[in-house]
């Protein structure tokens, strides 16, 4: 009863402060910039420069082979510029490729050099046969650069027909894409909702004790986990609704709400006694504010191998961020698994228990700290 | 006036360097950029990852070795849960006549065409010793996405700063020490100037830091002392404008979150909007600093393009200061 009495008041002074109203706006601007910024899907669309040093005829077998792929068939003349110096040079776009074909070796050193982009020569050598000379920046990795050593050493028809023949076999066969827009919904909401009542937490803590609360309480009927809790579920209530202004217009009804109303709660929960536990060891914002900002860098780092499935060592499995990117992913995803943002918000609802407990016996043991 | 800003500063450093938290502010770039130092070469060579059984073919694996990451597992159905984990892993299982590709069924097609690739090449048995086509490379060693990060960092810090210079700001509000300054010679402004002082030194310090330790040393350092210097101006506004528009620290901490948005948005904006769309990130400083830390770090920018840069980003940070002048002197007051 003493709790509900302290949630009811935090709320009501809550909504009558600057945060509440903070975040909302937040959740607002996030939502305009997912809605009218991000657009459905990012281009990966990639640059290539091309020299062919062959007689007229091989140059058009390859020119003509690569406009087949061509959006409207037909290339265009463009100029491109590398310092001071325009090339001109014939551009054909395609899904997947702007590639520039040019007309001298120079123009292909030059623009790769000044651009960052890949560029090759396509000769042909003493022996009378097709040689490609490759022009890279130097930091690609040395598993690319063996790659493109001998991706030439085969008729390319013969690799056409064997890679074409290839036996795939996919594990799951009814999984459905999301696009790149709803893909960074998890992140927005993870930092936004989530982590960032770890800062908020250790804000509203240090409000109060400058204003001697935390000490009131000594003299009261109420516990002071009573207190901390009540904070925290004003936070939580918060960031759940900040998060369901994110998501729902977006995702519609296309997703699990009780799911995702869990792992906000658990998450935030986690985050905000995260956030306390730090702030019972300083004795102002400032300080605490340094461990905070480390913590959650820390937090980021998870996001890299978010956007690049491809690198996902051991070590960044154990920050906690990761499961919790995944567990937002997987509620977002059209069949994702029920069975882990279940077990992720018990994983962090057992946690965030723990760093209460122990918050709690350190305000209790220093309640003016 | 100047000597009295210096001396509230160096009483400031003084406090500050007694607590420890100044110097711990300047450490946690040099920790990040350690960081980057240690992530970039693991994600630049990240390229494919094969799961495959171990023993059943090892003159495989060491093919695949060359131009993929490979992980071995003693049968087909570890190898299966592999490719089932959340990253992207390829399975290479054996069959009658032959290797099939197991794919979990959510990678990008980019992913699996070079699995295919390899696969194609390695039965055809192309090797790298046999290798026909010639690489000429310009002899850059630092991968894009480490740029990127460093300059985010070097973003990150003006954040940096300028929360510690509103903390401080909150702080001597709170405690009514601008008040007490009324019976002192130091004017308040001199006050809150001196005292922001500390966050520029900070912000000073770390981008420079930041840049020797993820070795971009050999940058233009007058390019870069130059837009560290619009930067620090940067930090001081934020910090202005959170430390004085905040009466307390949760209104600092709702205000830090608010700042992220156009930090966050802009570097979204320079990366990931093309062509005409980059105008709607004008008005904001921190596109501009990012795109001339990205000249800089690339070792492109002339200093004409950098001083236009610069010279936006002072502007921009002037007009904020004119249009909320009557707000900081109500602040302070």
């Amino acid at each position: 009863m003493k709790l509900l009495s302290s949630i009811k008041k935090e709320l009501i002074l809550a909504s009558r402060g600057f945060y509440f109203y903070v975040e909302l706006s937040f959740a607002l601007v996030i939502l305009a910039v997912l809605l009218f910024a991000i657009p459905q899907n990012f281009s990966n669309t990639s640059t290539e420069y091309l020299y062919f040093n062959l007689p007229q005829e091989g140059r058009e077998i390859f020119i003509n082979t690569i406009l087949e792929n061509d959006l409207d068939g037909e290339s265009e003349i463009v100029e491109l510029k590398a310092g001071d110096t325009i090339f001109e040079g014939e551009l054909i776009k395609t899904d997947e490729k702007e590639i520039y074909i040019l007309d001298s070796e120079e123009a292909i050193r030059k623009l790769v050099e000044t651009n960052r982009y890949m560029g090759a020569v396509i000769e042909l050598g003493d022996d009378n046969q097709l040689h490609y000379k490759y022009y890279l920046q130097g930091y690609e990795s040395a598993r690319l650069k063996n790659l493109i050593s001998i991706l030439h050493n085969e008729n390319p028809d013969v690799l056409e027909e064997r890679f074409n023949n290839l036996d795939i076999r996919p594990l799951v066969t009814d999984y459905e894409p999301i696009s790149d827009r709803e893909n960074t919904i998890p992140p927005l909401i993870a930092f936004s909702g989530s982590l960032m009542g770890m800062f908020i937490m250790a804000a509203y803590i240090f409000l109060d004790k400058k204003e001697g609360v935390i000490t009131a309480y000594a003299v009261t009927a109420s516990a002071v986990w009573q207190y901390l809790l009540s904070k925290i579920i004003v936070v939580l209530i918060t960031s759940i609704i900040s998060g369901l202004v994110i998501i729902m217009p977006v995702m519609g009804f296309r997703i699990n709400y009780g799911l995702l109303i869990l792992l906000l709660f658990t998450t935030g929960f986690f985050a905000s006694t995260l956030g306390l536990l730090i702030a019972s060891f300083y004795d102002n914002i400032t300080k605490a504010f340094g461990v905070v900002y480390l913590v959650i860098i820390i937090m980021m780092v998870p996001t890299i191998a978010y956007f690049i499935p491809g690198w996902d060592p051991f070590w960044i499995k154990i920050i906690p961020a990761y499961p919790l990117l995944q567990g937002f992913k997987e509620i977002i995803l059209p069949n994702g698994s029920i069975a882990y943002p279940l077990f992720v918000s018990t994983g962090f609802l057992a946690a965030g228990m723990i760093l209460f407990a122990i918050t709690n016996i350190r305000f209790k043991k220093s309640l003016s700290v | 006036m100047l000597k009295k800003i210096w001396i509230i500063f160096l009483r400031d450093m003084r406090v500050n360097t007694r607590e420890a938290m100044t110097l711990y502010m300047m450490v946690i770039p040099l920790i990040l950029a350690i960081g980057i130092n240690l992530l970039t070469p693991g994600i630049n060579d990240t390229s494919v990852s094969f799961a495959l059984i171990e023993n059943e073919n090892p003159g495989q694996v060491e093919y695949f070795d060359d131009f993929a990451h490979t992980e071995l597992f003693s049968d087909q159905q570890k190898v299966e849960d592999r490719v089932m984990a959340r990253d992207d892993v390829i399975g290479i299982l054996p069959k009658d006549n032959g290797y099939y590709i197991v794919t979990q069924g959510n990678e990008s097609e980019m992913v699996i065409e070079y699995a295919k690739l390899l696969n194609v090449l390695y039965e055809s048995d192309i090797q790298l010793e046999d290798a026909r086509s010639e690489i000429i490379e310009f002899g850059r060693t630092v991968p894009p996405l480490k740029k990127k990060l460093v300059n985010m960092l070097l973003l990150m810090i003006s954040m940096l700063a300028g929360m510690l210079i509103s903390m401080n700001i909150v702080e001597e509000k709170t405690d009514d020490t601008v008040s007490a300054i009324n019976v002192t010679p130091a004017s308040r402004s001199a006050f809150v100037l001196g005292k922001s002082l500390t966050g520029m030194f900070v912000a000073l310090f770390s981008s420079i830091a930041v840049l020797l330790i993820t070795g971009f040393y050999n940058v233009n350092l007058g390019q870069a002392a130059l837009v560290v210097f619009s930067t620090t101006i940067l930090s001081l506004l934020i910090g202005f404008i959170q430390g004085i528009n905040s009466d307390d620290a949760m209104e600092a901490a709702g205000s830090v979150k608010l700042m992220f948005l156009p930090m966050a948005g802009s570097i979204a904006g320079y990366e990931f909007v093309t062509g005409n769309w980059q105008i709607f990130f004008y008005w904001s400083p921190f596109f501009w600093t990012y795109k001339a830390n990205d000249l800089i770090l690339s070792k492109s920018g002339t200093w004409p393009q950098l001083i236009l840069y610069v010279g936006i980003i002072l502007a921009i940070c002037a007009t904020v200061y004119v249009l909320l002048a009557p707000g900081i002197k109500k602040g302070l007051e």
